[in-house]
């Protein structure tokens, strides 16, 4: 029972951060129609920001991370409108384009980040690093339970801001019909363009958490990608509600398989269900995807 | 049209000219290769593993610096100096086979030195028997490497499966009675589950009970695994990755409040990234090596373990790993088998399976150890001679603790701040 309820509390925690990871992705497909393969590029820088900012300005992760965000959000918002450029192109297949386009964005990046600081590990060390409470026979990690917060934050902040302000409004608007949008004098390019950068900076931003979680380095990517991609389908492509669920369910199915049937089938069965998903409710756990 | 060059001269000249060049070359070719041994170096240079490939290319280079330092590799009462050749394989195996192709094509050379990682050697193992080249491979520890028999290709470093699993010999025989159980753990990846199964072996031919044995994919969150360790709570936790799990094992064990009363980590332990990250984390942490500048071992190139690692240290600015110093011993093994085959280069194909022969009879003592090469078995023409020593980090330092012989410094256990 005591390592059931272990399972559950870390399956929840991770779940946060999952939901952080995802909620920009979902965004920009609904917004952008791009499936953004730099998901785990943009995780990966964030990491490498919160850490160079602990070393060399001793900036604890937890107040770096509005740094990161900001500085994401700016460079987010610079390539913005060269997504949009490319998907909204009069040239064949303007969809695929914008994912190779994306794909070569991630390479960059993780060359880039090769090419820079090395292969090796980088540890990123907050003041709550090691530090836990003892409920019961249950062992919190504060380190997680703070990042779990944070992501919750940053996630409730998206919804304030897509339900509670008007550029939230415009953003719902282009993503229901961006040629509506558009004839109701929504400035198309320029909303896209600020969604790219509010996903970059809440990606990165999740990126600070998860490097401060684990570590990073140059190939951590990867696994963000795969799993902002499962989220996101489980959610239904392009829901933003949804997220809230799929990252909670995909954070307690890892924790519970890797707990009872074993870490190497972990994985496996993780797909597995999103392969049932896919075939069940192809448009996600709320119905409300693409 | 007096004084003037007729075109009938021209191209009688052009002609004769290049008549003489092509007859001439393979002279002036032969006599400039008969000069030198050339070596070949086929590594990793650039991508994901350029940093790992560039200690070898360190390793190689410190050797041929060295003997040239002397005018070359003696055979037959001569000195012949030694050329190095290098093909960069990019850190994909594909590129590595066409980058000993090349050498072996272009640059002729005689023989090859292997590469960083063990996929890629597998690439360039075929190509080395299709041309009847020897690779001496300073670096590749995956025990798949010597599974196929290789004809030509030889390692230096043995198998992860043998260090590890002697490691945890070596660990529960210095601690007694003090021991009686362990879990073994490792990333489900070629390299890291190699030596987890090495691990989980040395456990059970030490009679101590095996509580677990679990595989997870790269990069999952080690919460679940940690989680039952420490309700198993065994006196040993092994654990088979690189550096980057090392990391997060120790802090998600620590953000669990778990710390194991040993643990023994194999591969990036010793490296300097791992220790700088951690901090005083790292302490009491164990891992393996093949070789610490400690060892009280020797040869007549280099001096002792001790000088070599001075000499790379003054050379490259870095202490040497284990890595480093099996690739310069590489070097010593053909010194050793080209003396013996008495036999001055270029080597024609014959010539190269005879020195691939006189490769195989090596045994020899080095400031790397002890090397002869298995001539049967799984790990045939891997050396299988060195016996790990476990290291243990302390203060940020790696201190040697055990077997007792090659022993620096007391074995802390529990180590500090065990649950």
């Amino acid at each position: 029972m005591d390592l059931f309820l272990q399972a559950i509390v870390n399956g929840v925690l991770i779940g946060g951060i999952l939901i952080c990871l995802t909620v920009g992705f979902q965004l920009t497909f609904g917004v952008l129609h791009v499936i953004d393969f730099a998901v785990g590029g943009w995780v990966m820088l964030g990491g490498y920001a919160a850490y160079w900012l602990v070393a060399l300005a001793g900036i604890d992760p937890f107040i770096s991370i509005f740094f990161v965000f900001a500085l994401f959000a700016l460079i987010g918002r610079a390539i913005g409108p060269l997504i949009y450029h490319v998907r909204t192109s009069r040239y064949a297949r303007p969809d695929l384009m914008a994912l190779a386009f994306t794909f070569g964005l991630f390479l960059l990046m993780r060359g880039g980040a090769l090419w820079l600081w090395s292969y090796n590990s980088r540890n990123v060390e907050s003041v709550f690093s090691g530090e836990f409470l003892t409920v019961g026979s249950v062992t919190i990690p504060l380190l997680r339970l703070s990042a779990f917060l944070m992501a919750i934050l940053i996630s409730l902040g998206v919804f304030l801001l897509l339900y509670r302000t008007r550029f939230g409004m415009a953003v719902r608007a282009v993503a229901q019909n961006r040629d509506h949008a558009g004839l109701m004098g929504v400035d198309v390019k320029r909303v896209s363009a600020y969604v790219y950068g509010l996903y970059t900076g809440i990606t990165a931003s999740a990126g600070v958490l998860i490097a401060t979680i684990y570590s990073v380095n140059p190939s951590v990517g990867v696994r963000y990608t795969l799993f902002a991609f499962f989220v996101a389908v489980l959610a239904g492509l392009g829901s933003v509600g949804g997220v809230l669920i799929a990252g909670l369910a995909l954070g307690l199915l890892e924790s519970l398989a890797s707990t009872y049937v074993g870490s190497r089938y972990s994985l496996l069965i993780v797909f597995g269900v999103l392969f049932l998903v896919l075939l069940v409710a192809p448009k996600g756990v709320l119905g409300r995807g693409i | 049209m007096a004084g003037k060059f007729s075109r009938r001269a021209f191209l009688q000249g052009t002609v004769l000219g290049s008549g003489a060049l092509v007859l001439g070359a393979p002279a002036v070719s032969a006599q400039a290769q008969g000069k030198t041994i050339r070596c070949g170096v086929v590594t990793s240079l650039s991508g994901d593993n350029r940093f790992g490939g560039n200690l070898t290319r360190r390793g190689y280079d410190l050797w041929a610096e060295e003997i040239n330092k002397l005018g070359g590799v003696e055979i037959a009462g001569e000195r012949y100096p030694v050329e190095m050749f290098y093909g960069d394989a990019q850190s994909r195996p594909a590129s590595g086979a066409d980058a000993a192709v090349r050498l072996i094509i272009q640059d002729k050379v005689d023989v090859l030195f292997g590469p960083y990682t063990s996929g890629v050697t597998l690439a360039v193992q075929p190509i080395s028997a299709k041309y009847q080249v020897p690779m001496i491979s300073g670096s590749a520890e995956s025990p798949n490497v010597w599974l196929p028999k290789p004809p030509f290709n030889f390692g230096m470093i043995p198998a992860v499966d043998l260090t590890s699993g002697k490691s945890i010999k070596v660990l529960a025989e210095s601690l007694g009675s003090q021991a009686k159980s362990a879990a073994v753990i490792g990333v489900d990846e070629p390299f890291s589950k190699e030596t987890a199964e090495g691990f989980r072996n040395g456990v059970q031919e030490a009679g101590l009970e095996l509580k677990r044995f679990e595989l997870f994919p790269a990069n999952a969150d080690l919460t679940p695994v940690i989680s039952k360790l420490k309700a198993d709570n065994p006196d040993i936790v092994a654990v088979g990755g690189h550096e980057s799990v090392f990391i997060n094992f120790i802090n998600t064990a620590q953000s669990l409040d778990y710390r194991p009363k040993a643990l023994i980590m194999h591969y990036g332990v010793t490296s300097a990234a791992f220790i700088n990250q951690l901090g005083e984390e790292a302490n009491g942490v164990l891992g393996v090596s093949v070789w610490t500048a400690g060892l009280p071992y020797r040869d007549d190139l280099f001096g002792t373990a001790s000088d070599y690692s001075e000499l790379s240290f003054t050379r490259w600015g870095t202490r040497p790993d284990y890595t480093e110093a099996a690739c310069s011993a590489s070097g010593l093994v053909l010194q050793d088998a080209a003396r013996r085959l008495g036999k001055a280069p270029p080597w024609d194909q014959q010539t190269r399976v005879e020195l691939t022969k006189a490769i195989e009879d090596t045994d020899i003592e080095t400031f790397y150890g002890p090397v002869a090469f298995a001539k049967e078995g799984d790990h045939f023409h891997n050396n299988i001679k060195p016996v790990p020593v476990v290291v243990q980090i302390k203060g940020g330092n790696v201190v040697p603790v055990a077997p007792s012989g090659a022993s620096e410094g007391e074995l802390l256990y529990p180590m500090p701040g065990a649950s």
